[in-house]
């Protein structure tokens, strides 16, 4: 059996909430699951969390430890993303909630920070790193400044800014695309909701099951969302999405194979969530989204409310166990997956140490519409690019305005990593080939990491479809990390060297000495013999005392 | 065979098979002709000889003042210079002599002869009193020195005036101002009231003179703080002192926060299900606390937040124990909490209660626990709540009207607050007894400056003690001017306490405090360079062994020549 479970988006909000209306108050939190079938028997789990909080210091559904981060560091709007693995975009389409919630291999995080200039923006940049490192256990306080980048095309607000504030908000970006996610990254996820995976559809997330997905996501999007009347309010969002598959041999295509929620997660939902939104006709906990022909079985105590033949919904009783069941059901059904906007995929090319190269196909598949997006990388200042080598190719030679527009922001020697942003026009259909050749530089002795040997990890390039109108953001897609392999020295080096030096600088000063104050005499003028017959001569005086000394013993025996 | 063994082994082996060889085969003849062949060497000139030894001392030369001299200074750790002694000073309690003269202003209009009765009290007080750093001076209120002359903060006002007939004498404080009324019967009888004056002042000041004395006495180990004060009289307080309460005091001691300028309160509500989902915490703080934060402003400043915790559970060693009700033998009974288990009541590694402040926080709890474990009962307090020593205080709710299960009002969480007020009072160390806050703010105040004298100077202690212990730290520049500002801020804090100026003491103590923390924080000083002795050899002796070797065998050759040729030049003599 193959299952791809993608326990997906946890949102909450934060709000500048006036505490007025109890009603409001309720409004505070919501949360739901969305089970997706793929292709080859995969599930897609995809959670929901949504709560609201206040800007000032009373906290409620919204973490106080969160609320506080942000405050330190004047931040307005954050989004932090841990994935593990690969979403395979042929196989099972495009991902939910286009694709805001999953970010690239590793942690991803971006932020804008108010702040007077940049170098204010870098240390309340820094404060959030720290922070946030100490309350998700990440090694985020190893974003330094060689690997943030200030994107300019890539990223636009999500939430409601004021026009003066934007002109204060800073665009930081950073990735750490070698950190593995974990439990340990979990758990301080789970803390953050108002029910703690003690009830409601968190309590799905254990990290004993959920870290065998294929792909998975978690991210935390805090964002402040404003009323027309003026009042604001800050909104998180957080997605985990996460695919896995338990199947020892391929079975996919023939059967659709029964699974169930506690099958796939361990337990099944305790109850709902008391303090989540009152459910309505709209709202619902669970929604399963299923071939039509599939019959579903569900626990006792829920109410189901179908909102097309292919999307069945479900609201949960507080205190009791909710569990869905689906039977095996041969032929395999399919529902229809709209493919993403763009395929992208991304490899190195070249051989040897001191060069390489990165190619980066980027495929159209719609057959009408041509589509516009940014491509950005965030390389280590390590790995220097050649500007000048950057081609676009495409099979169409007439259309030349692929590249629309180029941001290039130079690395600087271990102070910060190169920019690379260009936007692109994809015609329909059509397939284009990003290559640019950069060079390797070679780092210091202490610059490499314990296990230099096993190569550098390049952060995923992000891909954001652009809104032919508002040129806005509309959907990102990552490509995978790579693994950079740079010249290795011997770490034994260092002593070697002040050896070799010692040895020559030794030698040099020997000779000069001995030249200057030695007196030089004719072979036969030499008093006292060489240092050899004398060691000669001691040795034969003693050999000689030793029989001697041997003779005589046993004449006394 | 020569293969196994080592180098060395082998060498001697084949030398040995040599020098015999050499025995056995070669004639006697061939070493005779060598040695006939052999002829003197020409006569080495004098001139030679001067040139060589000239050559030789000029390498000497150059290796002892210019190869030595840069091989210390660049391997040279920076090692600012300290005034070790008054630091050492100040860490022994020596460099100040803390007094806290406090000065009580008398108003008695009505008394017929008050400059005697001031000087009986006057004299009263200061035969009883056993702590002399810490001495009350009464002062006869005129209109013209009752205007504040900004001099001196006065600790307290006495009012004098006559009571209601045939009362004893008697006193009232007030709870929000200094002044302490006193009433004489009006059978007035000036030796009477003079002892019932001093008593009263004693009473009221004991606490924290005790305080005071005990955080003196603790800075400083072998002599008593006021080792020349008043003829002996100090030594012998302090004993009087310790003997009194020690236990009782160190006890309160051991529970205050350390000082900081800034503290942050973070109200939590921890609660066991999902419900309540909201409380009047903002309005109740800002109503029932706010009062109390901004009187103690001019000591801490303060950061309020507040948060609710649904679902938290308590830590599994925390188990309650069901004690059912002694009448009934229905299902009335209560949940239990042994003191031990209050040790453990916070749930550290589920409660998210961590501040990412730089000044610390004070966590203040109320807990409601599930509804199969309520009532839940702490039997050792009758408030139902406990307090941390240096952490914050917990209580426990016990939600009794049905409408607590949802929403806690205001009205309900003032019993909280009001527990929460006293235990923050507790813990910044203000003492319990006079029952006017303004004078027990006034001891917090002293107490505090007290308190942050006494942590800097052991902070320098520390930075003394540490900088001969480790010869291999450097010093930064930095360190040093932190150092002598806080030698500054500490004499500077002493004059303020002498002259009775208690506020500015306290902000030249608090400076003190900071500069001290920042000189022995110092991140560079921290990281000590690790570069062990094995590394040090390796990195030299590839140098220093080829290079100094033919250097010293040519000098000592040469001090070889010297001798011989005096020795001649002795014997030709």
């Amino acid at each position: 059996m193959r299952l791809l479970s993608w326990p997906s988006i946890t949102q909450l909000l934060l709000a500048p909430l006036v505490v007025g209306a109890r009603a409001s108050e309720y409004n505070d939190y919501s949360e739901n699951l969305l089970l997706k079938s793929l292709p080859g028997n995969s599930i897609l789990a995809s959670f929901r969390f949504v709560s609201n909080g206040t800007f000032d210091s009373h906290h409620s559904v919204f973490p106080r430890s969160l609320a506080q981060i942000l405050q330190q560091s004047q931040t307005k709007e954050l989004h932090l993303k841990f994935t593990l693995g690969r979403w395979d975009a042929e196989q099972w389409g495009r991902q939910v909630w286009d694709g805001r919630t999953a970010g690239g291999t590793g942690v991803e995080l971006w932020a804008w920070v108010e702040a007077a200039d940049d170098s204010e923006a870098d240390a309340r940049w820094t404060t959030l790193n720290n922070a946030l490192s100490g309350l998700f256990c990440a090694s985020l306080n190893f974003i330094d400044s060689t690997r943030t980048i200030r994107p300019v095309m890539s990223f636009q607000p999500a939430g409601h800014h004021s026009p003066e504030s934007l002109e204060r908000l800073h665009l930081l970006h950073g990735t750490l695309p070698r950190e593995p996610v974990c439990t340990e990254n979990l758990t301080p996820f789970l803390k953050l909701l108002p029910c703690k995976g003690k009830a409601g559809i968190s309590s799905l997330l254990d990290g004993h099951r959920l870290f065998d997905a294929q792909w998975q996501s978690m991210s935390i999007d805090v964002k402040p969302v404003c009323e027309e009347s003026g009042k604001c309010q800050l909104q998180m969002e957080q997605t985990k999405p996460y695919a896995g598959g338990d199947s020892c041999f391929p079975l996919s295509g023939v059967t659709d194979l029964p699974w169930s929620l506690s099958e796939m997660f361990g337990r099944p939902i305790r109850g709902s969530c008391p303090l989540a939104v009152v459910p309505t006709e709209e709202a619902t906990h669970v929604c399963v989204n299923i071939a039509e022909q599939r019959s579903i079985f569900v626990s006792q105590g829920s109410e189901e409310r179908k909102k097309s033949p292919e999307l069945r919904c479900f609201i949960l009783h507080e205190n009791l166990d909710f569990d869905i069941v689906l039977p095996e059901l041969s032929p395999s059904t399919n529902i229809l997956l709209t493919p993403p906007p763009v395929y992208a995929s991304r490899s190195l090319t070249g051989h040897g140490q001191e060069r390489g190269g990165i190619q980066a196909v980027l495929n159209n598949p719609s057959s009408n519409s041509t589509v516009e997006f940014v491509y950005l990388e965030s390389l280590p200042w390590f790995m220097k690019p050649y500007l000048h080598t950057l081609s676009v190719t495409i099979s169409v030679k007439a259309n030349r305005n692929i590249v629309q527009d180029i941001y290039y922001r130079p690395a600087l020697d271990r102070k910060r990593g190169t920019q690379l942003e260009v936007r692109l026009r994809v015609p329909p259909g059509e397939t284009v080939l990003l290559n640019y050749e950069f060079e390797k530089a070679v780092l210091r002795y202490t610059e490499y990491p314990p296990d230099a040997n096993r190569g550098f990890d390049i952060a995923p390039a992000i891909i954001s479809i652009l809104d032919p109108t508002s040129q806005k953001s509309t959907f990102s897609i990552r490509t995978t990390s790579l693994l950079l392999s740079l010249p290795t020295p011997d770490f034994s080096m260092p002593y070697n060297v002040i050896i070799l030096t010692s040895t020559v600088m030794a030698l040099a000063f020997g000779s000069i000495f001995n030249i200057l104050v030695r007196r030089f005499v004719g072979a036969d003028e030499v008093i006292g013999g060489s240092l050899i017959s004398k060691i000669r001569g001691h040795i034969m005086a003693f050999a000689a005392k030793r029989r001697r000394v041997g003779g005589s013993k046993p004449k006394t025996e | 065979m020569s293969e196994r063994l080592g180098p060395d082994v082998a060498a001697t082996i084949a030398s040995a098979a040599l020098a015999v060889a050499a025995e056995s085969k070669i004639p006697p003849e061939s070493a005779v002709s060598i040695s006939q062949k052999r002829k003197p060497p020409p006569p080495d000139t004098p001139e030679n000889t001067h040139t060589r030894s000239l050559v030789i001392l000029s390498f000497w030369v150059v290796v002892i003042t210019v190869g030595l001299p840069l091989w210390w200074i660049t391997t040279a750790i920076y090692r600012a210079p300290l005034p070790l002694k008054e630091m050492q000073s100040w860490a022994d309690g020596r460099a100040c002599r803390a007094e806290f003269p406090l000065l009580i202003d008398v108003e008695a209009p009505t008394l017929p002869d008050p400059e005697n009765l001031l000087k009986t009290v006057q004299h009263a007080l200061d035969d009883a009193n056993d702590f002399s750093a810490h001495h009350l001076r009464l002062r006869l209120s005129t209109n013209s020195s009752r205007v504040d002359d900004g001099e001196e903060s006065v600790a307290a006002t006495l009012r004098l005036s006559q009571g209601t007939a045939g009362s004893p004498h008697s006193y009232v404080l007030s709870p929000s101002s200094r002044a302490i009324d006193l009433f004489y019967s009006p059978s007035y009888n000036p030796t009477s009231f003079s002892a019932f004056v001093a008593s009263t002042l004693q009473e009221i000041f004991a606490e924290e003179q005790q305080m005071i004395s005990y955080l003196l006495a603790s800075s400083a180990p072998a002599p008593s703080p006021s080792p020349s004060s008043g003829g002996g009289n100090g030594g012998n307080g302090v004993k009087v002192v310790s003997k009194v309460n020690t236990a009782e005091i160190a006890r309160k001691m051991s529970r205050i926060v350390k000082y900081s300028p800034m503290y942050h309160l973070t109200f939590s509500l921890f609660t066991a299900a999902g419900a309540p989902s909201n409380w009047e915490i903002e309005e109740a703080v800002s109503e029932y606390l706010q009062p109390l934060l901004d009187a103690l402003g001019g000591i801490s400043g303060f950061t309020v937040d507040s948060q609710i915790q649904f679902y938290a559970s308590l830590s599994s060693s925390v188990v309650p124990t069901w004690v059912p009700d002694s009448e009934g033998e229905g299902a009335g009974g209560r949940y239990t909490l042994k003191k031990e288990d209050l040790s453990s009541f916070i749930n550290s590694a589920e409660w998210p209660l961590v501040s990412i402040t730089s000044y610390p926080t004070i966590n203040f709890i109320i807990y409601i626990p599930a509804a199969d474990q309520s009532p839940l009962i702490i039997p050792t307090s009758s408030t139902n709540a406990f307090l941390l020593p240096q952490w914050g205080g917990v209580m426990i709710h016990n939600p009794l009207a049905e409408s607590d299960n949802t929403h806690l009002t205001k009205e309900a969480l003032k019993p909280a607050l009001d527990i929460f007020a006293t235990q923050l009072l507790a813990l910044l160390g203000a003492p319990t007894h006079p029952a006017s806050l303004p004078i027990r703010l006034d001891s917090l105040t002293r107490q505090r400056s007290a308190e942050l004298l006494v942590s800097a100077s052991s902070t320098l202690g520390s930075l003394y003690r540490l900088t001969l212990a480790l010869p291999s730290i450097s010093i930064p520049s930095s360190v040093s001017t932190s150092v002598s500002s806080t030698l500054s801020s500490l004499t500077a804090a002493c004059q303020e306490l002498r002259r009775g100026r208690f506020g500015g003491a306290l902000e030249e103590g608090r400076n003190a405090e900071q500069q001290a923390e920042k000189a022995f924080f110092e991140k560079s000083m921290v990281g000590q360079v690790y570069f062990p002795e094995e590394h040090k050899v390796a990195v030299y002796l590839p140098l220093m062994g080829p290079v100094g070797a033919p250097l010293l065998m040519a000098a000592l050759k040469e001090i070889l020549r010297l001798v011989r040729v005096r020795k001649a030049s002795k014997l030709g003599g």
